[in-house]
């Protein structure tokens, strides 16, 4: 009963992390239509980030992730301003290739100046941390990251759903043209996007350094998990992402742990496939 | 008169400058090319970095006069007829398909006389099956798949210790702890990730625990680069084995420990091949966490101090300050095979691939970089001296602990669980 309590656990923690990594990502691909293959390494950026203010400045995740959140938020900005509005109109896979090339730029720029080396933040606050439930053990620092996640995403919630800013961004994203017409400045409603975009993943990596070893290829795995809880919760819908993102932690957890532990991605990607089949908008799809 | 003085200046400074232009074309040719195939992106590529930091350092203690170094080649500058040794830097980012296409770029574009390469095991498998079709010398430091050696090749040569070797001598140390401390070891969990050189280490693993009477009540592979180990540490708690192997390089080895804390348990004993555990880095950002934990060495600096002194001088001079750290017992293996290699082209008196091949293949070389002192390949291209032992780590120390001729310190056996440290 504790291991399945634990796998349980794991699985919800887990699963709302990828929330939280991949609601950034859904409202870009939802809103624009356009996908951020950078997406991983603005992640990195902001562990690398808070990484070095807890080393440096010696302040704990716990405070820095706020750190996180405002820096991404600019970079995705001016991701926005400097990239996609370039590239956006021209041939079609240009947004995505230039993308791809500031990914490249953003992991090799972190390469070069930090080496490829695992930097792990020690000393933190809640380092280490855990108590028990029911005989499973509950990590502090994810419990904590979890949390966030859930208040980030009903805060991203609210402001799509609840205020004028977020029907703006859902008429543009239904209909850009007419949205124009009704005096709403969608390049506005872009740039906010890309940077509520960039804030989300920035608060998941500044809590991600409290466990997790940061080098230039930590991004990798968890954009195409995020691509997937994307594509499976459907495009845009903040929900969709929790549910989705959700359900793979816990095929994951449960897939990992009762069938194999080298098949859990292997499970992770065969509910996508079918969902995507049956219901190709995703879940909750726009 | 005038004008046959200005002919003949003219000429003359025609000759001048053609003997210029041939000289420096002469010593572009004394050059001899030599591939460095590594992952220097993605997962490993801390230990891929490593790798080719230690094949600069070997080259230029061979292109450099280091009469203070006591090894072969040191003394005088270059080889041969001052032929100079140039490393052509390649990434295979961990992927056995950019492995193999980079080698044929190496072989066939830039014109190598052999690669050095390439860590991982499943990169080095088809980086080197291209060398064997060219007829090309591929040296081998420290991938330890033994599958690699038992394909016959005739111009592949690898120095590392075997998974098999690494094996046996885990279950030899778990057999004298049982003996000499009743340890009361009787089950074994493996943990590896899913690729070549997990997979191999995982049946060796099974193979030597078979052989003493190990039970293995837990076998888990992940996929490496993985963005969490919860299930694969929640399969090895549940199994609750005494003694762990492990295979897990990099991030995944400080991510596999965290998650062993996280979960509040540790085996009585911990024991991993060339992996993360073997990488200073990795053990500086684990800091007290990684303690207790041990693995098969070539190399440490204590070890270093008693049997390798000229290493030593090696890494102070040309690799610490490239890696800001001291060598691994991985890199220096690397640095090995160019020594070797370049012994070999110095004896043959020429770069004739077959006759360097015919001399790895027969001569025993002298090796200031290995723990043996001595490199000789068996057919398959096995070092035949290829030596590990076992070290533990404490405060970031590798203490050797087995064999016992090697031994410098008592192991802390059983670790001591995370709620005690």
């Amino acid at each position: 009963m504790s291991n399945f309590l634990q796998v349980l656990i794991d699985g919800i923690l887990s699963g709302l992390l990828y929330a939280l990594v991949a609601a950034g990502l859904s409202m870009m691909w939802g809103v624009m239509d356009v996908i951020n293959f950078a997406h991983g390494e603005f992640l990195m950026v902001a562990m690398y980030l808070c990484y070095w203010i807890g080393e440096i400045l010696g302040i704990d995740p716990l405070f820095s992730w706020i750190a996180g959140g405002i820096f991404l938020f600019l970079m995705g900005a001016l991701t926005y301003r400097l990239i996609i509005k370039n590239s956006l109109g021209k041939a079609a896979m240009a947004p995505l290739l230039a993308t791809f090339g500031l990914s490249m730029l953003l992991k090799n720029f972190c390469m070069n100046r930090f080496t490829p080396n695992f930097r792990l933040l020690s000393g933190t606050i809640m380092e280490g941390k855990t108590f028990e439930v029911a005989g499973a053990i509950v990590s502090l620092p994810q419990l904590v990251t979890a949390i966030f996640s859930l208040v980030v995403l009903l805060g991203v919630y609210w402001l799509i759903k609840k205020t004028r800013v977020g029907w703006a961004i859902q008429a543009t994203a239904m209909d850009k043209e007419a949205a124009e017409l009704m005096g709403i400045d969608t390049e506005n409603i872009y740039l906010l996007v890309f940077g509520i975009g960039g804030a989300c993943v920035g608060v998941a990596g500044g809590l991600m350094t409290t466990y997790l070893a940061v080098h230039p290829e930590v991004g990798g795995l968890f954009s195409l998990i995020a691509f997937v809880v994307v594509a499976l919760g459907g495009f845009g819908s903040i929900p969709g992402a929790l549910f989705a993102a959700l359900l793979i932690g816990l095929v994951e957890s449960f897939a990992g742990f009762y069938v194999a532990a080298v098949v859990k991605y292997v499970a992770v990607f065969a509910i996508y496939l079918v969902v995507i089949l049956i219901r190709p908008k995703g879940l909750f799809g726009w | 008169m005038q004008l046959r003085k200005r002919s003949m200046f003219a000429v003359l400074m025609v000759l001048v400058f053609s003997m210029m232009v041939c000289s420096s074309a002469f010593a572009a040719d004394k050059v001899i090319k030599i591939g460095a195939l590594f992952p220097l992106t993605g997962p490993a590529a801390v230990s891929g970095q490593n790798c080719v930091n230690a094949v600069l350092a070997a080259a230029d203690v061979i292109n450099k006069a280091n009469p203070d170094i006591n090894a072969p080649l040191a003394a005088k500058e270059g080889l041969l007829d001052g032929y100079k040794i140039e490393i052509i830097k390649a990434d295979h980012q961990g992927k056995p398909d950019v492995a193999k296409s980079e080698a044929e770029r190496l072989y066939n574009q830039e014109k190598v006389f052999a690669v050095i390469g390439c860590y991982n095991s499943s990169a080095t498998k088809p980086a080197s099956a291209v060398a064997e079709r060219a007829k090309k010398i591929f040296m081998c430091g420290c991938s330890s798949s033994a599958a690699l050696t038992e394909r016959d090749y005739k111009y592949f040569f690898r120095h590392a210790p075997t998974d098999a070797i690494e094996s046996k001598e885990f279950v030899d140390y778990i057999e004298y702890l049982n003996k000499e401390k009743k340890a009361g070891i009787k089950t074994l969990g493996v943990i590896y990730e899913n690729t070549e050189f997990g997979k191999h280490a995982a049946e060796e693993a099974h193979k030597a625990a078979k052989a003493i009477g190990l039970k293995v009540v837990a076998d888990v592979p992940f996929n490496n680069g993985a963005t969490n180990l919860n299930s694969e540490v929640q399969t090895l708690k549940a199994a609750n084995p005494d003694a762990v192997f492990g295979a897990a390089l990099g991030g995944d080895y400080s991510l596999w420990v965290r998650t062993m804390k996280q979960v509040n348990w540790l085996p009585k004993i911990a024991l991993n091949y060339c992996t993360g555990y073997q990488n200073p880095a990795v053990q500086k950002e684990l800091a007290g966490d990684g303690d207790h934990f041990m693995g098969g060495m070539g190399y440490s600096p204590a070890l270093a101090k008693e049997f390798m002194p000229e290493a030593i001088k090696i890494e102070k001079k040309y690799y610490t300050p490239r890696s800001n750290q001291p060598f691994d017992s991985d890199s220096i293996q690397e640095g090995v095979m160019l020594f070797v290699l370049a012994q070999a082209i110095e004896k043959a008196g020429s770069l004739d691939t077959e006759k360097v091949v015919q001399l790895l293949r027969t001569e025993e070389f002298p090796s200031v970089m290995s723990l043996s002192g001595k490199v000789k390949f068996e057919p398959g291209g096995q070092n035949v001296y290829a030596l590990s032992v076992i070290t533990q780590i404490k405060d970031q120390d590798y203490k050797t602990v087995f064999p016992l001729k090697y031994k410098k310190s008592e192991p802390v056996f059983p670790m001591t669980p995370w709620d005690k440290r």
